[in-house]
């Protein structure tokens, strides 16, 4: 792939994963434990770091991140999608190379795991209340669901892309 | 192959089923949180009480006595003319707040 391809293919992932984020905001969350969702936006950060890279994936993620600020209006959300995006990415980056092709939905379940563990770190410092770990379980196995359910969307979305690897 | 997805998501069962049922044996957090003329005072974890204790909240208009126990926050004492505070007793759920009209004081439980 040319650079001006890739270039082109990554701003193309970064609207779609922004998109995907947008829209899921909008569905009313099932579940009324504060910061559990199902985070569809992550398939693209996975998908992209199977087919293009560890340090790509990285790009799209940050920039997506910093572009959902500026749509939520809100700052203080910036500081947990910040930690949860940067801790999962740093978890699947480690993993992506330990696992087949076929497990990769196992990277996408220890990525949200650490994408929980990072935001409630960060809820825990931001507000001075070690009690709010009491919430580890929970965020533990809806993280255990989202990320497998993601984890093969993003499977399958790298199978289908197969012809954009790099 | 087949065995390590076998194992990979026997795992994870296993993983989800203990923290689902540890979440749920907890039931949530339940946080009360003390405001003072619509501002939060202070904020205190229910849950992570084992002793009851007590501090006192000192307002422009009086000073009200916060009673706090495993579960469960109320007023115990307090300086305001009709005491509607202090005989309201203790709240353990988020139905309704623990309130000093005088003092500007309200205690209620969240999640």
């Amino acid at each position: 792939m040319s650079k001006t391809r890739k270039l082109v293919f990554m701003a193309l992932l970064t609207a779609i994963e922004l998109t995907v984020w947008v829209i899921e905001g909008q569905i009313p969350a099932p579940i009324p434990v504060p910061g559990v969702k199902l985070g569809l936006a992550s398939v693209v950060t996975l998908t992209a770091m199977a087919l293009l890279g560890r340090k790509e994936a990285g790009c799209i993620l940050l920039a997506r991140v910093l572009l959902s600020a500026l749509f939520a209006g809100s700052v203080s959300a910036l500081l947990y999608s910040l930690t949860g995006g940067v801790v999962s990415w740093c978890v699947m980056a480690a993993l992506l190379g330990l696992f087949p092709e076929k497990l990769l939905w196992v990277v996408s379940v220890f990525g949200a795991i650490g994408h929980n563990a990072g935001q409630l770190a960060a809820a825990v410092a931001v507000t001075g209340t070690p009690g709010l770990l009491w919430y580890g379980p929970a965020l533990l196995a809806a993280a255990i669901l989202t990320g497998a359910f993601t984890g093969l969307g993003s499977m399958y979305l790298v199978r289908a892309l197969g012809r954009y690897r790099k | 192959m087949k065995r390590k997805t076998v194992f990979w998501a026997g795992l994870f069962s296993v993983l989800f089923l203990l923290a689902a049922g540890l979440a749920l044996l907890h039931g949530g957090g339940t946080r009360a949180v003390i405001s003072v003329d619509g501002r939060e005072y202070r904020t205190v974890d229910l849950d992570a009480v084992t002793e009851p204790y007590e501090f006192t909240v000192q307002t422009e208009w009086g000073w009200n006595t916060v009673r706090v126990e495993p579960g469960a926050i109320g007023v115990a004492a307090a300086d305001c003319p009709n005491q509607d505070c202090v005989e309201q007793g203790s709240i353990s759920d988020g139905l309704v707040p623990v309130v000093c009209l005088p003092h500007r004081l309200v205690i209620e439980i969240e999640g």
